[in-house]
């Protein structure tokens, strides 16, 4: 449609970009505190900086635990996404591809969880995993989160798989190849669109996890990025120290801006999906 | 074929076998046990005592619990109404107006929606402080002097001034939906529309509102429920507080269990929380049930 000038129009660009700078200046706020002293700072917050203070990232990364954090982040969410998304795959491909008996209860089951408010189980999960000696422990919430609740990652590569047409796989067994090797030789390579854009639902969500580290973690050096922030914010109301913790918020939504940037497109398509069918 | 049927059986108990027993546990487990849980009096270390149904009783009679879910109703009504007439007018403009910036636009308005929860918050606890906020600076360079003025501090403001951070955060995820939902609308519709003299506002509301009625009727539920359920943003920015004025149903459960003491004054009730949890997933139904209800589901064809 053609670009149009009327009274209208500038009201309506007018909105829109009102609706931009309300998301974009409190991000470039924080990014310009963060590059502040202290003192400068807290004197005024629109002063600009006599120099670009890089070193608050540094003491951000080394001293409020950003870089212990990061890497737990990175051990949690690697080996949550490997564990997950190795099940999610299977059972996708055996859940939708394969016949057997009792295919439709399991299948129903699990979508059972979709309609569960789950906010009622943080307990008797707690107890659980207390009982298993798996709290305040990462691997503990890998375990949990790799295993735990995979229904509509289940439903969304599910789906992709099932509109896969039959016959890829039936040449393939005509030539004597084994199921295993119809899996990991064609289906597999054929879902990879479908396998990106979950993994990609699966590491923002892992990412995103606050409730669970909240709950699980107790030890300050097994917290992860999110946990970590948070404890820094409460901590701050008694340190002021205002312009590291800026920098830390920065460093924490680097990956994601990373991650946003790169897969934009498979991201606003899922979640397109992921609605309709929900 | 027989080779191909031992295979088959093997991949499927690889396959599915342990995952769907990791399923049963973690998942399914925990929310059965709930129910039961809900009938005990338990702080999760000495054993448990079978009292029936006097979690309920003393629920009922419980204040904290009722200004809590009086919160969560005001927000389930305010938060999502406001969400959506903003995604869907922002949607609007963007799918039916070629502005230049509109794809940049888009990209822009998503972004709130890969934010962490606790970034969320955090940006507005940023904003909203009283000595360095940028609300109070920007309001003191309009000439309004709120210097030292704590908005998350104030008993009567504290639970309005939730509402924005929400908002931010929500729209972004919906707005995609939407933008998406007007795109399969087919355009000779517009066209003959137009033909006929129908203004922007018209084919709005005449157009393209009916034929998203059901994405939007899916929408405004998954937004309802999301409200009933939150704790994260609420626990971060005030925890329920100041005096309870934020507190939330799902806050006031979690806190419950896991808390520090802060609303309902125990900790550890795991008897009591899931009495709530129980509760509100009544709630959540009848919430579902509402909104089939209040938004009729028109099957429209075109």
């Amino acid at each position: 449609m053609k670009q149009k000038n009327g009274f209208a129009d500038y009201s309506w660009r007018l909105l829109m970009a009102l609706w931009a700078i309300g998301i974009l200046f409190p991000l470039l706020w924080i990014v310009f505190e963060s590059l502040k002293t202290n003192r400068e700072f807290f004197a005024d917050i629109w002063s600009i900086p006599e120099k670009l203070k890089w070193v608050n990232y540094a003491n951000a990364w080394t001293l409020l635990g950003v870089k212990q954090s990061m890497f737990n982040t990175l051990y949690y969410i690697g080996l949550s996404l490997l564990i997950g998304m190795f099940f999610t795959t299977v059972n996708a491909y055996a859940l939708t591809r394969l016949d057997f008996r009792g295919r439709k209860l399991i299948w129903a089951m699990i979508m059972l969880s979709l309609f569960l408010p789950g906010i009622n189980a943080l307990v008797p999960q707690y107890v659980l995993m207390r009982s298993f000696s798996l709290t305040n422990s990462l691997t503990g919430l890998v375990i949990l989160d790799s295993l735990g609740e995979s229904a509509l990652y289940l439903m969304l590569l599910g789906g992709f798989m099932a509109s896969l047409p039959k016959e890829v796989e039936e040449s393939a067994y005509v030539d004597g190849a084994s199921l295993f090797k119809v899996f990991y030789k064609i289906i597999v390579p054929l879902s990879i669109p479908g396998i990106v854009t979950v993994a990609i639902f699966k590491f923002m969500g892992l990412y995103n996890n606050f409730l669970g580290p909240l709950i699980y973690l107790s030890d300050p050096r097994k917290y992860t990025i999110g946990l970590n922030i948070y404890y820094l914010n409460i901590l701050m109301q008694y340190k002021t120290n205002w312009v590291t913790l800026f920098a830390s918020v920065i460093i924490t939504l680097i990956p994601l801006v990373f991650v946003y940037v790169l897969f934009q497109r498979q991201i606003m398509e899922g979640t397109t999906i992921g609605a309709v069918k929900g | 074929m027989t080779k191909l049927r031992i295979q088959k059986r093997l991949f499927v108990l690889l396959a599915v076998g342990p995952a769907f027993a990791g399923y049963m546990l973690f998942t399914l487990y925990p929310n059965l046990m709930s129910a039961y849980y809900s009938l005990l009096d338990w702080n999760g270390i000495s054993s448990a005592r079978f009292i029936g149904l006097s979690n309920f009783k003393r629920m009922f009679g419980d204040e904290y619990m009722w200004a809590a879910l009086r919160h969560s109703l005001i927000y389930a009504v305010t938060v999502p109404l406001l969400i959506l007439v903003i995604s869907l007018f922002l949607a609007y403009l963007l799918t039916n107006r070629g502005y230049r910036e509109s794809a940049f636009y888009k990209v822009l308005f998503f972004f709130p929606n890969v934010l962490p929860m606790v970034v969320i918050a955090l940006i507005w606890a940023f904003i909203y402080d009283g000595n360095f906020g940028l609300l109070n600076s920007v309001l003191k360079g309009l000439t309004f002097d709120y210097d030292g003025y704590y908005w998350l501090g104030d008993e009567k403001i504290a639970f309005w001034a939730l509402i924005p951070p929400q908002v931010w955060g929500g729209v972004g995820f919906y707005l995609i939906i939407f933008m998406n939902a007007m795109i399969a609308i087919p355009k000779s519709l517009y066209e003959s529309a137009i033909l006929d003299g129908a203004t922007h506002f018209q084919r709005l509301t005449v157009i393209t509102l009916p034929l998203m009625n059901g994405i939007i009727r899916v929408c405004l539920l998954f937004m309802v429920l999301g409200i009933f359920k939150t704790i994260d943003i609420v626990l971060i920015l005030t925890n329920g507080g100041p005096a309870g004025s934020t507190d939330v149903i799902g806050l006031y459960m979690f806190n419950l269990s896991f808390g520090k003491g802060v609303a309902g004054g125990g900790m550890h009730t795991y008897g009591y929380a899931s009495a709530i949890g129980m509760f509100l997933f009544v709630i959540l139904v009848g919430a579902k049930l509402l909104i089939d209800k209040l938004i009729p589901n028109k099957q429209v064809e075109f």
